[in-house]
């Protein structure tokens, strides 16, 4: 089997399991729109007060949306022994890291699929431009980069979930800075040069980290 | 004995670096005499950023050789570096607030130095979370190694921001000869004194080391 | 002479950190010094026991 076919098949693997159960989707789509409705109230009304923090808003959602589906995707594993148990298969460390992180891309990438429009309608703004989904497919490729590899160290000490946020969510601060000035100026209308400087610095945080994490995983879950 | 006389040169220095600053440097005129805060502020600033710099060397090198020696020395500088970590908030905080009016403020300098402080937080924490030591060991590194090379992209892109925002500068006007004289020796004595704690941490931890070992053979 | 206190605030700090952890250091580092002694003491005195 070849490298890519491995991948797919752990990838696979985890889509199906969260196809049966629907346990991450379900809670974490159900805390995005909590968070986001609640953050509605606490704004107040105006409409150009809405403008303003609505990209803070939504990234705060997506950051912690994405903590908790990248922690419950681990925790899984190791509470039913999965984990052990793909170590054993003999398949290099990097295919369980690009597995699971393409699992987690994509449960990401529905969860927002889904809240973006709901936070169009309560934000009445103008979500579907194209600049809004490339910054947020990239933005949400680097977060997992470094979520599949933080997430797999939190499953393996004491604290497990908690460790998670800690842990990582000072690493992609530039993620998260980036995405909303950028998405900021995408919902008022920006074209793709006044994008650019923002989308280099997510860009380069993928390249970057993707490979990092790639090569580090194999530390992180070794017995 | 080769400790003791770098107690001592460190000694020296930080007193050379005293009268430097109080004595010898002019005063600077926009900000008054509490610019001279910049003196230590800027050689903390340094040392809090060299000690994270070997923390990722003895990360990568602890990686690759799985040899001991090198996570003990990564974690001896993580401890000595959040100390500098903090120091590097508090100074940079209490001269904000002269200056530009305020404890904090969302500046590139401040901000940065922030998120090193928590990554420095979040390397020291891992240890303690993991369930066994070199467990513990290699997580750490794995941090080590992530936060090292997030911070200059962390500064880029906070810098990137402020650009659109401007807000208070840190000060206009280059460096006279004094200034840089003072600067210069004050880093030097920092730097120095790193050295200093950083040997004393790592004997340290060999120590612990060498106490557990001997307990072991003592049974 | 304004803002002298904050110029204080600040080098008080840094002394007083920067004086605390290295006495803290050093004298950790004497204590386990002592026990490191003192635990080869025991030792020896096991060996001749033996």
């Amino acid at each position: 089997m070849s490298f890519w076919h491995k991948v797919v098949v752990i990838t696979w693997k985890d889509t199906l399991s969260e196809m049966r159960t629907r346990e991450i989707v379900f809670s974490v789509l159900v805390f995005t729109l909590l968070v986001i409705v609640t953050f509605n109230f606490a704004f107040g009304a105006s409409q150009e007060m809405m403008a303003l923090v609505a990209p803070g808003i939504l990234w705060v959602t997506f950051a912690f949306a994405g903590v908790l589906s990248l922690n419950r995707s681990f925790i899984m594993e190791k509470e039913e022994g999965c984990l052990e148990g793909l170590m054993v298969c003999p398949i290099s460390r990097e295919v369980i890291y690009v597995g699971k992180m393409l699992g987690s891309l994509l449960f990401m990438l529905i969860i927002e699929v889904i809240a973006l429009p709901i936070f169009a309608f309560l934000f009445n703004l103008e979500v579907l431009s194209p600049q809004l989904v490339v910054i947020t497919v990239l933005t949400t490729i680097g977060f997992v980069a470094v979520g599949t590899l933080f997430s797999a160290l939190a499953v393996n000490t004491k604290a497990r979930e908690m460790v998670l946020p800690i842990l990582f969510l000072p690493i992609v601060v530039p993620l998260i800075i980036c995405a909303v000035k950028a998405s900021g100026l995408a919902l008022s209308g920006e074209s793709w040069g006044g994008l650019s400087s923002w989308l280099q610095i997510i860009g380069a945080f993928d390249a970057i980290f993707l490979v990092v994490s790639f090569f580090i995983f194999a530390f992180v879950i070794e017995e | 004995m080769k400790r003791k006389i770098l107690l001592g040169v460190s000694a020296l220095k930080m007193v050379a670096s005293l009268y430097l600053v109080f004595l010898y440097v002019p005063t600077e005129e926009a900000m008054g005499i509490v610019q001279r805060i910049f003196y230590f502020h800027v050689p903390v600033a340094w040392v809090a950023f060299l000690a994270f710099f070997i923390v990722f060397l003895g990360s990568i090198l602890y990686l690759w050789k799985k040899d001991s020696k090198w996570d003990v020395i990564a974690s001896s500088s993580a401890e000595v570096g959040v100390v500098f970590a903090t120091l590097l908030l508090i100074t940079g905080s209490i001269w904000a607030k002269p200056i530009w009016g305020v404890w904090w403020t969302w500046e590139p300098r401040l901000t940065t130095a922030l998120v090193l402080w928590l990554i420095y937080i979040a390397y020291l924490i891992v240890r303690s979370f993991a369930t066994e030591e070199s467990r513990g060991a290699r997580f750490a590194a794995v941090v080590g190694i992530v936060g090292f090379i997030d911070v200059p992209i962390v500064a880029l892109a906070i810098t990137l921001w402020r650009t659109q925002h401007p807000g208070p500068v840190i000060f206009q006007g280059g460096l006279t000869p004094p200034m840089l004289l003072t600067l210069l020796i004050c880093i030097s004595a920092f730097t120095t004194l790193y050295l200093l704690l950083l040997m004393q941490r790592i004997s340290m931890k060999n120590d612990e080391i060498e106490i557990r070992r001997l307990k072991e053979l003592c049974r | 002479m304004e803002n002298a206190g904050y110029l204080f605030a600040a080098f008080a700090i840094i002394w007083a950190v920067v004086f605390g952890y290295v006495l803290f250091v050093f004298n950790r580092q004497r204590k386990l010094r002592r026990e490191i002694d003192s635990l080869k003491e025991a030792l020896k005195g096991k060996e001749v026991e033996q």
